[in-house]
């Protein structure tokens, strides 16, 4: 038995150091050897993310072949210098902000340049070059100053199964007039990709999919794969993303059934370089080896206060979904909050759902029903104006959140808004076999199997939320977006009125 | 990094010991030690099995190349030499034999997916040669078969008492569960069998490429065996079912 690797082994023998992979973010350094850049490096695409008054963090990776079988998408093993521009215009008129970051094979070229110096509260446009291309420009936003009483419109995404249809939620999330998007896990799956499970119709894929994803490259070109939906990366580019992961960016539930503890540290600790590789995240969330903090906070002004939670990386079956450190940091911050409005955006569903509908009850582990000593605590705390961001069941819910779950007359103390799959699952129905389960529950209040996404309207006095669905994926794109519900939240009244 | 290797019959375990961060080890598997052979495997772990090499003994040389995060590839280990074992189904002499020995249900009873006639087709479990021998044996995970432990007998008869050996080849186990193969001869418990994880699909598909096989051979001791009449019992007290390719007692070489 070989000792826990760890976290400067992890780093150290790798030959990278933590200043190496720093240089992604935008350290003052420069490529040590500059060279001729593949052409067309930036078909990817670019991403912004994890606002701040002051900030933004920007991403791209270049990948001139995206689906190079090695993960390093055609990319020569030498490190890069990636230039960027923030400007007011999308014209690039006013540029407010220039620098630049390296782009090392390491982190499969990719950059992560946190740009400060921003005015709160307003868009701004930004763009990359490398060698003599220049990217797509993308728009942010900085989050509004800390009293600032703002309004915030944006949009909830989960389980793309990229192999299940077509990203067609995205396309009508493209043109959405949103300001963040809350990405709340399962951005790729580890699965095979054969006949099986490729229900996209009108796309041919290489044999190098077909394998389960353990492996660097692996994971490398499965981003890569889902990443070339031109509606994914056309949502990446439209508004910044605040995302976390749930259990498929490394493994279904996190089994590892034949594998040891080790390597199954081995196995997260390439799946989590690969998503922080992926995905637009700052300098506080770079992996340490099997580690990598997720959780963190964004504020919006006065308006909202944001947790973002990582339920997977902590979790102790039966004992513990967040982990000590996680709950106490959130308890802390939701009792400090000020804000109008203390939003959790988080994996797994909260509301206690009893999956047997004759007089027993039956519950999921995996989700918060297996941890209903920490989910007790949490509501006890009676956070003003709680709302709760979800994935992970592929199906759109609302549901209200009880002081008791099992007496619908007791306080409805939160809503838990779980936004539906952008791919996962295929071709949905309005209602199928779980809709009469999920509507049992008497604080649940709308269930829909459709595909799609939740559009959420913050304002100090209410949250208006709208679940937006497309009646299939499967052969196309081209399904219009309807809305199917449409509801209320008072500030001061938590719940759900139906509009 | 300094290779080691665990044989059994149609397979080859390599484990090695690895500090720090990769993108992955690749395995080059040769027949011979003057070349790096084919690549056999990439893997995040620090053991691979090579397996479906067959039940003759098969030498390879293996050698694992490092690629670390920049796609850099570190020099290949040292060349590590590994034999498989071979089976007595090749090497001994059948006494009796149930099926054959050929990666596939076919010959069995319900072959290849009708597990659900079990209990009706053997409501006191199988005997053979009595009865014919399903494909599939269910255990207690397994509700549709009454979510309770199930016994098989193989009668066979034995002109004179030896040592020999149980050959049990499986076609797939379950994936989570397979449980543990209870093994007795007249009475006479003589090996408590950890089954190998499957792919879960033996109990719909009687071959090919979906299913995970696996060999069981253990020793029968002269001492619980008898000149005449033997009965060697098959019983499944935990987990959930696992799909025969074929069993038999032979003489070992």
């Amino acid at each position: 038995m070989t000792d826990l690797p760890s976290r400067r082994t992890f780093l150290g023998l790798a030959g990278v150091s933590a200043a190496t992979l720093a240089l992604g973010t935008g350290a003052p350094a420069h490529a040590s050897t500059p060279g001729d850049v593949p052409a067309d490096p930036f078909r990817l695409g670019v991403a912004s993310g994890d606002p701040e008054p002051d900030s933004v963090v920007l991403w791209t990776r270049l990948a001139p072949e995206p689906l190079a079988a090695d993960g390093h998408g055609g990319m020569p093993r030498r490190p890069v210098d990636v230039h960027y521009e923030v400007a007011e215009d999308s014209q690039f008129k006013r540029i407010v902000r220039r620098g630049h970051a390296v782009a090392s094979p390491e982190l499969a070229h990719s950059v992560h340049p946190e740009v400060h110096g921003l005015a709160p509260g307003r868009e701004y446009f930004y763009r990359f070059r490398a060698g003599s291309s220049i990217s797509p420009f993308g728009r942010t936003r900085t989050a509004p100053a800390r009293h600032d009483q703002a309004q915030l419109s944006f949009a909830v995404a989960s389980c793309q199964a990229w192999y299940h249809g077509h990203f067609t939620a995205y396309r009508h999330m493209a043109a959405e007039d949103i300001d963040l998007v809350f990405f709340v896990g399962d951005y790729i799956y580890e699965y095979a990709i054969n006949s099986a499970n490729l229900w996209r119709e009108g796309v041919q894929l290489d044999k190098v999919h077909d394998a389960e994803v353990r492996t660097l490259e692996q994971y490398r070109l499965r981003y890569a794969l889902f990443k070339s939906d031109p509606h994914l990366q056309a949502v990446h580019a439209h508004a910044p993303w605040v995302s976390t992961w749930d259990d498929h960016e490394v493994q279904n539930n996190y089994e590892h059934v034949g594998v040891t503890p080790e390597d199954f540290e081995r196995r997260r600790a390439v799946a989590y370089r690969a998503y922080y590789e992926n995905m637009p995240l700052r300098r506080t969330s770079l992996p340490h080896g099997p580690h990598m903090t997720l959780y963190r906070r964004v504020g919006w002004g006065r308006l909202a206060n944001f947790s973002v939670l990582d339920t997977r990386q902590y979790r102790l079956p039966g004992k513990s979904i967040l982990g000590a450190r996680q709950e106490k940091w959130l308890h802390d911050g939701l009792r400090a909050s000020s804000s109008t409005w203390n939003v959790l955006a988080q994996q797994v569903v909260m509301a206690q759902i009893d999956r047997d509908m004759g007089p027993g009850q039956t519950f999921s582990n995996d989700q918060w029903d297996g941890f209903r000593a920490e989910r007790e605590r949490l509501l006890a705390l009676r956070t003003p104006n709680l709302v709760v961001l979800t994935g992970d069941i592929h199906r759109n819910v609302a549901a209200e959140l009880k002081a008791d779950f099992n007496d619908p007359e007791s306080a409805t103390i939160g809503t838990e808004l779980v936004a539906g799959s952008i791919g996962s699952d295929g071709d949905g129905t309005r209602r199928d076999n779980y809709t009469d389960l999920w509507l049992s529950n008497p604080h649940v209040k709308f269930y829909d199997g459709r595909r799609g996404y939740v559009r959420c309207t913050l304002t100090p006095s209410q949250l208006t939320s709208e679940y937006r669905v497309v009646d299939y994926i499967r052969r196309d794109d081209r399904a219009p977006v309807s809305t199917a519900a449409r509801f209320v939240t008072p500030a001061g009244r938590p719940g759900l009125e139906v509009q | 990094m300094k290779l080691s290797a665990t044989p059994g019959i149609g397979w080859i375990d390599l484990a090695w010991a690895h500090h720090g961060f990769v993108d992955h080890f690749a395995i080059y598997a040769s027949d011979s030690p003057f070349v790096q052979g084919e690549l056999v495997e990439k893997t995040v772990y620090t053991r691979f099995r090579h397996a479906n090499l067959g039940p003759r003994s098969r030498t390879f040389y293996y050698r694992v190349v490092t690629v670390d995060a920049a796609g850099n590839r570190s020099r290949p280990s040292p060349m590590l030499r590994a034999s498989s074992l071979t089976s007595v189904t090749v090497s001994g002499q059948p006494v009796a034999v149930i099926g054959e020995f050929d990666r596939t249900s076919r010959g069995l009873a319900l072959a290849p997916n009708g597990y659900q006639q079990y209990t009706a087709r053997f409501p006191n479990g199988p005997d053979y040669p009595a009865s014919d021998w399903p494909y599939l044996h269910p255990g207690p995970a397994d509700k549709w078969a009454g979510s309770k432990p199930h016994s098989f007998r193989f009668r066979f008869t034995l002109p004179v008492v030896r040592d020999l050996v149980l050959a049990v080849w499986l076609i797939d186990t379950h994936a989570t569960i397979p449980g543990v193969l209870s093994l007795s001869c007249n009475d006479t418990s003589f090996a408590e069998v950890p089954l190998e994880r499957g792919a879960t699909k033996g109990s719909t598909v009687g071959e090919g490429p979906s299913l995970r096989p696996s060999i069981v051979e253990v020793a029968v001791p002269a001492s619980a065996l008898r000149h005449g009449a033997n009965m060697i019992t098959f019983t499944k007290a935990s987990g959930s079912w696992h799909a025969y390719d074929a069993v038999g007692v032979f003489t070992p070489a």
